[in-house]
Order: structure tokens, then sequence, then C-alpha cells
């Protein structure tokens, strides 16, 4: 978003939040984007309806299926200071499955990963890095080989 | 951590800062307000432009930290004046929070048609965290409005999570009633109404300001932070 549309002193909270700070520099490389398999992982609290909701500031994660309907996934974030009427219109706008199977139709993406998921990003992410793990080794099992990492 | 682990990765960025300071392998920046990290709702081509111009950072050198800017706004930012909400104005109260109790419950059933239509149109709903129907969670938030302090209506909920689930989804109840066809409110728009013109909007704002002080440490929170938004709270006084 652009600060200059809030007031200065949220944009200044927001410019300034503590964020942190890791030691390395990884950068990871990989075949031409046609051939390439793509998974979201979203901040965004997201659950499957019927899963428990993130309660809290739960550093864990939620498996979203790619057979997962729009009508079957909830938004169970913490925060109430982002707009939700967004993905309330259209999933998409957060979670955008219907886009990556288009690209994959089309042969602009390899494939879509079988799996996404959802961490709750209002966390300690020092409490996140178990599950970051967790998540990058069932997105390798899967064969995934690009990401998209997606804020709310 | 994903890239670390060997996944390539390219993170969507809404805070410019934030991102230089966490420094990611790829960033696509966008101009997009919070909650719309793929841009506008109901525009696929506009959504699709993002997403490729993530990816296809993939496919670029230059690391180990890049950050690239979305040139474009979200178009669904500007105000829809064609846009009507499901209606106009909360009924008038004597100031009491039994009439504004009363007058929430009262105003649910002028949106049920709105709300049933949207749903059936969007062929979803994101109400559900709570479980319960619309009217027993409307319910139960009147209760805590009359000072009840009503036990939690949820197994293995607490009253004070049940309470945030429920205003959740009556939040989204109101906003997607208000998603009305062949218009493109903004979310400026639709925010507005729900806090400016509903029963439900000025109930949120007083049970807000009655639970400021609250004994229950995970009510005071709730009130303080997970209730009425920062901005709309400091905005009030």
């Amino acid at each position: 978003m652009r600060l200059t549309n809030l007031p200065a002193a949220m944009a200044k909270r927001l410019a300034e939040l503590e964020c942190p700070d890791f030691k390395t520099r990884p950068w990871v490389e990989g075949p031409p984007l046609a051939r390439r398999r793509v998974a979201v992982v979203s901040s965004a609290g997201l659950v499957v309806r019927g899963e428990k909701p993130f309660r809290g500031r739960d550093p864990d994660f939620r498996a979203i299926p790619g057979t997962t309907r729009p009508d079957q996934l909830l938004m169970s974030h913490i925060s109430i200071n982002y707009d939700r009427t967004g993905f309330q219109e259209d999933w998409n706008v957060v979670f955008p499955l219907d886009r990556l199977g288009e690209l994959a139709a089309e042969g602009a993406i390899g494939s879509v990963a079988a799996t996404h998921y959802s961490f709750m990003g209002a966390t300690y992410p020092v409490l996140m890095e178990d599950y970051a793990r967790e998540v990058a080794g069932r997105l390798k099992q899967d064969k995934v080989d690009a990401v998209i990492l997606s804020p709310v | 951590m994903i890239e670390e682990q060997g996944v390539a990765t390219v993170a969507i960025s809404l805070i410019r800062p934030q991102t230089e300071n966490t420094k990611p392998p790829r960033a696509l920046w966008v101009p997009f307000e919070l909650g719309r990290p793929f841009g506008p709702p109901s525009d696929p081509a506009f959504q699709r432009r993002v997403i490729l111009a993530a990816l296809r950072m993939l496919e670029e050198g230059g690391g180990p930290v890049r950050i690239e800017d979305f040139p474009d706004d979200d178009p669904r930012e500007r105000p829809d004046p064609g846009w009507e909400p499901p209606f106009a104005g909360a009924a008038p109260v004597d100031g009491s929070t039994a009439a504004l109790a009363d007058a929430f419950e009262a105003e649910l059933p002028r949106l049920a048609a709105a709300y049933e239509q949207s749903v059936k149109r969007r062929g979803r709903t994101t109400v559900g965290l709570s479980g319960l129907p619309i009217s027993a969670a409307a319910h139960y938030l009147a209760a805590w409005l009359l000072g009840e302090a009503p036990a939690s209506p949820v197994a293995d909920m607490s009253a004070p999570l049940a309470l945030r689930f429920v205003l959740d989804d009556l939040k989204a109840y109101y906003l997607e009633a208000a998603l009305a066809p062949s218009s493109k409110p903004s979310s400026r728009q639709l925010a507005d109404w729900l806090w400016n013109e509903t029963a439900a909007g000025k109930a949120m704002f007083a049970l807000r300001r009655a639970n400021l002080d609250a004994a229950d440490e995970r009510l005071k929170l709730i009130a303080s932070n997970f209730m009425v938004p920062g901005i709309r709270a400091v905005a009030a006084g």
C-alpha cells in the first residue's frame, strides 16, 4: 500500500515495525516458469471450514488442499485492521487458486501444487521457524519449486 | 525460511519499508490496501498481471535480494457512485444500551434477503468462524452489550474467543449483504456504511467503550484491539 494514504502516525508505526533479521541470504534458482510447480503460502490465517481456526497468535499453519472450493475457505486472522471485503467478494484477492489453475491450463506455469499453506502472520517469527521448515519439507515432497508468499 | 530449505520464493509486499528491512530473496511491492495482496476483487485480468509479475521474478537473477514495484493502483479503491447499501441509516435509539441491543437484533432481518442473494451470486460466504447461526451470534453479542457476560455458546471455545469470532461473523454477514449486484463498491464505502449507518456498528462501538476497562484481561484486549478497527476507534475518540 501507499503509506502516504495513511495518517502519519499509523504510517510511521507500520514503516518502523521491528522485522526479523535473518542471518542468511538464500537464493534458489530453477527451471523456466512454464515448468514450475507453484504453491501459495499465505499469512492470512486461512483455514478450511470445519477445521480448527487460528485462535490467537498461533505460530503454526494450516494446509489448504488444491481441491478446496471457495465456499470452504475461511479467514481467521486476528487483526481487524485490514480490508476483508476484497476476500469476501472474491477469494482470489488473497488466495488466487482460480488464477493459478488458469495459468497452468494455458501453460504459463507448469502446474499447481496439490497443497497450499496458511500461517497467521500476526505472531512471533521466531516461533514460526520450525513450522516453516515443516512446510518447506512438505512443499518439496510435492515437488513444488515456486512459492508465492502472500501477506494481508 | 522456505528459500533456505531449497524452495524458490517470491513475496508479495504490501508495506515496502518492512520488506526492505526483512530482505527476502524476491519481493513484488504492490500499492494495494492491506488485505488485497493480489489486487481488486472480480478482476481476473488484473490479478493475473500481479501474479505473473511476481512469478517472473523467479526467472531473473540479480539476487540475493530483489524488490520490484508493481506500477498500477487497484481500480476498486475508487468509490462507486452507483452503489447503494442494503439500507441507509440505523433506526434511531434513545441512547440506552437496551434500546441499542433491540435495534441491532431487529436490524438483522433487514439484511437477510440481501445476504442470501449475495451468497447465491458469489457461491460462498466467509461467515462461519463461530459456527453459530447468525441470529444466535447476534443474540450473543446483544447479551454482552447488555452487560450479561454470557457463557460461551460454543463447546471448546472460551466466552471471549466466542465473542471475537461472533464479531468476525457479524461483520462478514453485513459486508457480504452489502455487495450489491452490478456495482463495485470500494472497501471504504462498505466499511463507512457498516460503522456509521448501522445499529451493528453502533453496538460494537458501545461494547468497545464499555469493556476497555474490563476486569477480564482477555475481554479488555478484545475490546481495545479486536472489535473496532484502530483508525475508526481513534476517529471516534
